[in-house]
């Protein structure tokens, strides 16, 4: 168990640890074109070449993105009732507790704990979280409704061909098939490193009340990740995927976001530092609960 | 040719050309690329874990790999004498038309065309191709552009430890722990998009110059290679994904590598990078039929 469990979070720490050595040690890093790499090009291959590759049924996907939306909705209410009892601002502090690190952190949990169908079903909640913050997340920060940011995402679109493939049946040609296997292998290795380097560029300033809200957070991920799961009767590799994005730290896209329209973008930043801290403190725990 | 043929040849070279073509896209946009990060976060990182969890997937014999590595060298040292013939009849400098000659582009077009032709054994036999060349271009390649030879840029190449670790754990039938296979088929998964990527980058970006001679360099540098695969893999009588491989690896198109060297050491960047652009375009005509006559 104990081997298992560093199979699943070695990457995770190895990866990250390279970004935050190479953060610290104040070499170049460009995290916003290696972003835009990663998340225009890696994620929308990766997430089509997992959710075609291993034909991940019509009715799954639905599943995992409805179970997260309900997860979504109890992160929601947590946020609201919290916010509501600490007297903070909701455009800085509610998306702190919806978005969460589903995709960087996230997905190679899932990969590692339950395989290529664990990664396929943590797509579909990473799917499901990044609409979620592009169109409700963003517009929480930027104090409008606005979803035009979510057709500039070609993870959308990828998603959209890969659901034709899912749902007529098709397998895609190989060579589609072999293309977006191969820049896939990209989104993973360079949104963890990445995430290495943003920790090490960021400074966590002192306040209780941010520390209260990351526990709240955590906590509070972990609880509705397993009642969903637990109440939705979900088994195996979704039961785990959702426990492990679930329980995943802030965001570190918050962090762009807040800076983007002039929200407390230091306190995001201590946020999501110090979530990320308690989160991978924890991992081991978590991964046992998960693959217990 | 068959229907089938061309499919066949399409799932090998099609990943190839649209990951450069991405590349070409994301730099005509005029999105930035760092393509000095990226090459850095490739050769230090990426590279080393491709090479340990390539190594750890296939079961390679040290015969085969022996006569492989063989064979690279003799791939090398005809390149060698070849080029320095043909720079000397041409009366050019050896700085700036020596290594890119010599060093074809085995990592971003190499290995995923060895990949997807023959799995994964092909990937880990023309992981030993490359190893070879990114030695070479990183010692002597930047040694002959530079003028001077430091064998602290050999020490400090982190390739180098992955195949030492690579071949003496095959060779002892050593399996990695999971947690560390795990880490480094991850890492080792960005390597061959993020160069293909930033290949498409250069091409768009590189500023040629002298293109008839550098057209005419490009060109040799493919039949050249062409030529010597064949005769190599044919005098030590190499078959199957043994011969494939080093046909394929050794008539690659000029390295990008040659043209960072050449921009440096200020080696006629120009007329290296039409010769990277010239070879690279013509090889994405001459591959399939390379690969039709190999496979």
């Amino acid at each position: 168990m104990l081997f298992k469990i560093l199979s699943v979070i070695a990457p995770v720490f190895v990866c990250a640890g390279i970004g935050f050595v190479w953060g610290r040690t104040g070499r170049p890093f460009d995290t916003r074109m290696v972003g835009a790499l990663a998340l225009n090009l890696g994620m929308p291959c990766l997430a089509f070449s997992a959710l075609t590759r291993l034909n991940v049924s019509p009715t799954a996907f639905a599943e995992m993105v409805g179970a997260y939306g309900l997860v979504l909705a109890c992160f929601l209410a947590i946020g609201l009732t919290t916010i509501f009892i600490m007297k903070v601002p909701a455009h800085t502090y509610l998306p702190v507790f919806t978005s969460s690190n589903t995709g960087n952190m996230g997905l190679p949990l899932c990969l590692f704990a339950f395989g290529p169908e664990g990664l396929a079903l943590g797509i579909c909640i990473f799917v499901m979280s990044s609409i979620f913050s592009f169109t409700v997340g963003w517009s929480i920060y930027a104090g409008r409704l606005a979803a035009d940011v979510l057709y500039n995402n070609p993870l959308i679109y990828a998603v959209g061909a890969a659901l034709v493939f899912m749902i007529s049946g098709i397998q895609p040609p190989v060579w589609l098939a072999n293309t977006t296997e191969l820049i896939g292998g990209l989104a993973i290795p360079l949104m963890l490193v990445s995430l290495g380097v943003a920790i090490a560029n960021m400074r966590a300033q002192g306040a209780g009340r941010i520390l209260i809200i990351c526990i709240v957070k955590l906590i509070g991920g972990f609880t509705v990740g397993y009642a969903v799961a637990t109440g939705l009767g979900l088994e195996g590799a979704a039961r785990g995927a959702l426990m492990i994005e679930a329980a995943m730290p802030v965001a570190v896209h918050n962090y762009m976001f807040a800076q983007r329209f002039n929200r407390n973008a230091a306190d995001t930043a201590s946020m999501i530092l110090i979530s990320t801290a308690i989160s991978l403190a924890t991992l081991p725990f978590l991964m046992w609960l998960v693959l217990e | 040719m068959s229907m089938e043929t061309v499919i066949q040849l399409a799932n090998i070279v099609v990943p190839v050309f649209i990951c450069v073509g991405l590349g070409a896209l994301w730099a005509r946009i005029g999105t930035p690329f760092d393509t000095r990060l990226i090459t850095s976060l490739v050769y230090n990182i990426g590279a080393p874990c491709l090479i340990l969890a390539t190594f750890q997937k296939v079961t390679l014999s040290a015969e085969a790999m022996a006569e492989v590595a063989l064979a690279t060298l003799a791939c090398y040292a005809a390149f060698t004498v070849i080029a320095f013939a043909l720079i000397r009849i041409m009366r050019l400098d050896i700085p700036s038309y020596l290594p890119s000659l010599i060093f074809p582009l085995t990592g971003s077009m190499g290995l995923p065309v060895s990949y997807y032709a023959f799995g994964d054994e092909g990937l880990a036999l023309a992981i030993v191709y490359f190893t070879f060349g990114a030695i070479g271009t990183f010692t002597l390649g930047a040694a002959i552009a530079a003028g001077s030879f430091s064998l602290k840029k050999l020490a400090t190449a982190p390739v180098i430890y992955a195949v030492a670790i690579a071949v003496v754990l095959q060779l002892t039938g050593t399996p990695l722990p999971d947690w560390i296979f795990n880490t480094t088929n991850l890492l080792g998964g960005m390597v061959i998009p993020a160069q293909l990527v930033a290949l498409g980058v250069s091409l768009l970006q590189l500023k040629t110059g002298g293109i008839v001679r550098s057209s005419f360099l490009g060109v040799f540098r493919l039949a050249m290679g062409i030529g010597v695969g064949f005769a190599i893999a044919g005098a030590f009588g190499l078959e199957g994904a043994a011969r494939a491989i080093v046909i394929i690896q050794s008539a690659m198109p000029v390295a990008v590598s040659s043209y960072l060297f050449a921009q440096q050491y200020d080696r006629k960047p120009e007329e290296v990078a039409g010769m990277v652009i010239v070879s690279t375009a013509v090889s994405f005509v001459t591959l399939p039929l390379l690969l039709l006559a190999v496979l």
